[in-house]
């Protein structure tokens, strides 16, 4: 019950700030008709180097949504109300995580198949990009919680946190790629991409809790 | 060995031995750049540019070195608050980023007449510039956070988490087919190198590790008084 109260809080903070999720949608389409014209419109060319090129806006657009992450709740002291009514840090941050995965990274997973018409991909590279985004944008979304955790306190550089995302999700776009490209070895791509997942979603609720419980204690 | 963990026994210690050091690595330094450069033999198909190995294998395995020593004290600071852990993270992480950035531009020197280009995407090169990349955040938040505290634990545990990236580069050239060379040392078989590169080499590399505490000496007897005047 407490969870499903947290959910709807969450998808009301969403809808309030609706325009800013629109705002980043608009920076992925922006982005790509601005890579389409920086490298030309052949078909053969977008058709090889496409799908690196959207793996890397999508990763760039979810770090946009970064600052949003714990910030608010951490200035208002809403995190302290809901740690109260008790979840501790790890689960708030697990909820988090997954929040930002449905209210976030969904609406990205409605506008890929836009994208992938932009640059003339086959119908069943547009599925398995799906299936590889479900899986690299829950990855993202804990990568996110653990670098906008540890910038809590960061007022001055607050860029640092994108490149720690960036640094930390080099394995997930080679692997997502990688499947998507894959011919025959599918499945142990998709084996790698999920324990990936596995190794970020246990390690990363705990990171984010310690550095949430660090920074309400020194702030 | 207190003065591992403890700031006065250390600055104690160092007081002591900063001095004989300092004079030994001269000399080890000296007597090892000699043998290299001059009495050590020329590899038969490489020539001349075997002799960057003097500079780049040291340098690698100490950019390694630097970043599990940085590992353990994060670990043995952020657990029994022992807050010299973070005295020396904040002190040696730019010397790491020194020996990596050594490490890499030797190497790209030395792939250029070798293997033709000065970089491949390679798996060996791409993790220890991911290494690079990792001690340049590391340094970029010891400089970032106006609270102390927060700093040095949030450094700690990114540390921590970088460390993943650690037994990948040391396994790379095992797990994946590389252009780069497999390891020619190691501790379970005899070396795969002829003594007269072994002996050379093995000097160098005491040498580097000597410069490298000895500026970590330093580096670490500094950051200690910034604190003391600080508080």
């Amino acid at each position: 019950m407490k969870v499903l109260s947290f959910f709807s809080r969450e998808f009301k903070i969403t809808m309030s700030s609706l325009s800013d999720l629109l705002t980043t949608l608009l920076f992925f389409f922006l982005s790509i008709f601005v890579f389409i014209f920086a490298i030309g419109s052949d078909k053969e060319i977008l058709n090889s180097i496409g799908i690196g090129i959207i793996w890397s806006l999508l990763l760039l657009s979810s770090t946009l949504s970064l600052k949003r992450y714990y910030n608010d709740d951490f200035e208002n002291n809403s995190i302290v109300v809901i740690h109260m009514s008790g979840f501790s840090y790890e689960i708030i941050s697990i909820l988090k995580i997954i929040s930002h995965f449905i209210f976030i990274q969904i609406p990205f997973l409605f506008s890929i198949p836009l994208a992938c018409i932009l640059i003339n991909l086959s119908f069943d590279k547009i599925i398995f990009f799906l299936l590889s985004f479900m899986i690299g944008s829950l990855i993202l979304s804990c990568l996110g919680s653990i670098a906008s955790s540890m910038n809590l306190l960061n007022k001055t550089n607050f860029s640092l946190g994108s490149i720690i995302v960036m640094l930390f999700s080099i394995p997930t776009v080679i692997f997502s790629v990688g499947l998507i490209n894959a011919d025959n070895n599918f499945y142990s791509m998709l084996n790698i991409l999920f324990g990936i997942l596995l190794i970020f979603f246990a390690i990363s609720p705990w990171i984010s809790g310690l550095c949430i419980r660090i920074a309400l204690e020194n702030r | 060995m207190k003065f591992l963990i403890n700031p006065n026994q250390f600055n104690q210690f160092t007081g002591i031995v900063i001095k004989p050091l300092f004079i030994i690595t001269i000399l080890s330094f000296l007597i090892g750049l000699t043998y290299s450069l001059y009495f050590s033999p020329n590899d038969y198909q490489q020539g001349m540019t075997v002799k960057i190995m003097y500079v780049h294998v040291p340098s690698a395995w100490l950019a390694l070195l630097i970043y599990a020593i940085m590992t353990i004290y994060s670990v043995i600071a952020l657990s029994f608050k022992i807050t010299f852990g973070f005295i020396v993270n904040t002190a040696i992480a730019p010397i790491g980023a020194v020996f990596t950035f050594i490490c890499l531009f030797t190497g790209s020197m030395w792939g250029k007449p070798m293997w033709g280009t000065w970089w491949v995407w390679d798996a060996r090169l791409t993790s220890v510039a991911i290494l690079f990349i990792i001690y340049i955040i590391i340094i970029f938040l010891n400089y970032s956070f106006e609270n102390k505290i927060i700093k040095e634990k949030i450094v700690a545990i990114f540390i921590i988490t970088g460390s993943i990236n650690l037994p990948i580069i040391k396994f790379s050239v095992d797990w994946w087919n590389t252009l780069h060379q497999p390891a020619s040392i190691s501790k379970l078989s005899s070396p795969s190198i002829d003594s007269s590169m072994l002996y050379p080499l093995i000097i160098m590399t005491v040498s580097f590790a000597l410069i490298a505490v000895l500026i970590g000496f330093l580096r670490i007897k500094s950051e200690i008084l910034y604190r003391k005047k600080i508080h």
